[in-house]
């Protein structure tokens, strides 16, 4: 690859790209993901769209939030039962509403910890209205125009804060 | 506290590039190529059903971890390693290590990485990286994917070095012992093409080397049977994409680097014809690329029907041909140096 054609502008990803440069030699560029500068846009509508219908999924009480989860971070039940410490079979019980009300609170604190969410996240969806719809927070990864929420763990593992602030001030 | 004469410095891959960074803050001068090759980073496996992965995915690097195994065999440097069963064993070691000025490096999950963009946040437990200091409860890191030495939280750091899973990293951390004082590179270079044309030509094993590039090819047509939708298709087929390009490859799938590495290697072995070589995986690569952006783009159209995927098939099947008969030739060439 010449050097002109691994250049793609993306100050929020930076990569490191080996081409051919004018004298012949190879060796490195620093230039940007050609995929975020690109196709950013696709990826956030089709997590949306992944959000919201996982969403329905949860609030007509089809599976939990367990479930939810694993699908919008992209785990193998495999994985996250290997991650959180508890047995595939139970795990996949969890995905049920009906089973899930049967996970003990250590259970919740081990599934938040791998999805790096608050335990109370794994009992509720926080959603923000924008303009004209509903946007879930985790989606929003804890922010709008507007406002920024901060969601803390404590020296309490049972316990988070949630801070909500109007940005700018 | 950080340590002042440490040098940051980007790199195409998180494992070459930490690698490169320790050996040249010790004094060894070699680029991130040289390690890369002599290490037989470059591979090839295809997963179409494995539990860890929630849908068929493939490889282009050797397995994580063997890249400090094979520059120790074949450079003859020491890294001290050490992991850990407790988390607050593993936080005062590299506290320990931090405070004797000796920057270090560490095996983390990606996902817990607060500096990195949201989009780019993975569940995967074998990134690298080197912790450079500490100032209050952040760490200061120099992470090889990044511009300038960024800053992260001590729980982050913990939660990363800790994670469970497939690989985890147990707390791993290591840092240069010792570095050789003189170094034969000639047989190093030797051996790692060898390894390299070994893994992509005979390795025993069916989805692997270029064997799992045309299993590749052949099952990238099922790969709707694993999506929910469209979408989650048009997403898994984008991400072939952000493997071969975008997760620290240096581009096409570490062909880009393989082919800088065989170029100063031709220089270093007095060998021109590695040099006509590099060249060729230079262009065996922009036919990876190619790929990659039309994966790209069919997956945004949602154009992914049955003839588009047999196009991609074809592409990928073209990349096993060509690679087939490089390396075939790449190791005629390696036998008789």
């Amino acid at each position: 690859m010449k050097e002109i054609e691994g250049i793609a502008n993306c100050p929020e990803q930076q990569v490191i790209l080996y081409v051919e440069k004018e004298d012949g030699k190879f060796g490195p560029i620093q230039t940007g993901s050609y995929l975020s500068a690109n196709y950013l846009d696709d990826y956030f509508y089709k997590r949306k769209n992944l959000e919201l219908s996982l969403r329905k999924r949860v609030i007509n009480g089809e599976i939990s939030l367990v479930y939810y989860y694993m699908v919008l971070v992209d785990l193998s039940i495999s994985e996250l039962a290997s991650r959180a410490g508890i047995s595939r079979s139970i795990v996949k019980k969890h995905f049920e509403p009906k089973h899930f009300g049967k996970c003990s609170v250590e259970g919740l604190r081990k599934y938040a910890k791998v999805f790096n969410v608050p335990i109370a996240n794994l009992l509720q969806i926080v959603l923000i209205n924008m303009d004209d719809h509903l946007e879930s927070l985790f989606i929003l990864e804890n922010k709008t125009r507007n406002i920024s929420i901060e969601q803390n763990s404590t020296n309490n593992p049972y316990l988070s804060v949630s801070k909500i602030e109007e940005r700018g001030k | 506290m950080i340590i002042e004469n440490f040098k940051h410095k980007m790199a195409a891959h998180c494992e070459s590039g930490t690698i490169t960074s320790l050996l040249n803050h010790a004094g060894m001068q070699i680029s991130e190529p040289l390690v890369f090759g002599i290490s037989s980073g470059l591979f090839f496996g295809y997963f179409h059903k494995m539990k860890t992965f929630p849908f068929p995915t493939f490889i282009v690097r050797n397995k994580p971890g063997q890249m400090r195994i094979n520059i120790t065999k074949r450079l003859g440097t020491k890294f001290n390693e050490s992991s850990f069963r407790k988390n607050d064993e593993g936080a005062r070691k590299l506290d320990d290590l931090l405070q004797h000025n000796i920057p270090t490096a560490a095996q983390v999950d990606f996902f817990y990485l607060d500096y990195v963009p949201s989009w780019e946040r993975v569940h995967i437990n074998v990134h690298f990286m080197v912790v450079i200091g500490k100032e209050g409860s952040n760490y200061i890191v120099s992470d090889s994917y990044f511009p300038e030495p960024v800053t992260l939280k001590s729980s982050s750091l913990d939660n990363s070095r800790f994670a469970g899973g497939s690989m985890s990293p147990k707390g791993f951390i290591f840092h240069v012992a010792d570095i050789p004082s003189s170094v034969n590179y000639k047989a190093a270079i030797i051996k790692g093409i060898k390894n390299v044309c070994f893994n992509m030509l005979r390795i025993p094993v069916p989805f692997l080397g270029v064997k799992g590039i045309r299993l590749f090819a052949k099952k990238i047509i099922e790969w709707p049977n694993f999506a929910r939708d469209t979408e989650h298709l048009s997403h898994e087929i984008m991400k072939i994409n952000i493997l071969l390009e975008d997760q620290g490859t240096g581009g096409a799938g570490f062909r880009f680097i393989y082919a800088t590495f065989l170029q100063e290697a031709a220089e270093i072995l007095s060998k021109p014809e590695l040099s006509g070589l590099s060249r060729q995986l230079m262009e065996i690569g922009d036919g990876w690329r190619e790929l990659s952006l039309f994966a790209a783009r069919i997956g945004k159209n949602r154009d992914l029907g049955p003839e588009k995927l047999k196009q991609l098939s074809g592409l990928i099947q073209n990349r096993a041909e060509v690679e087939e008969k490089f390396f075939t030739e790449l190791n005629d060439v390696i036998k008789r140096v």
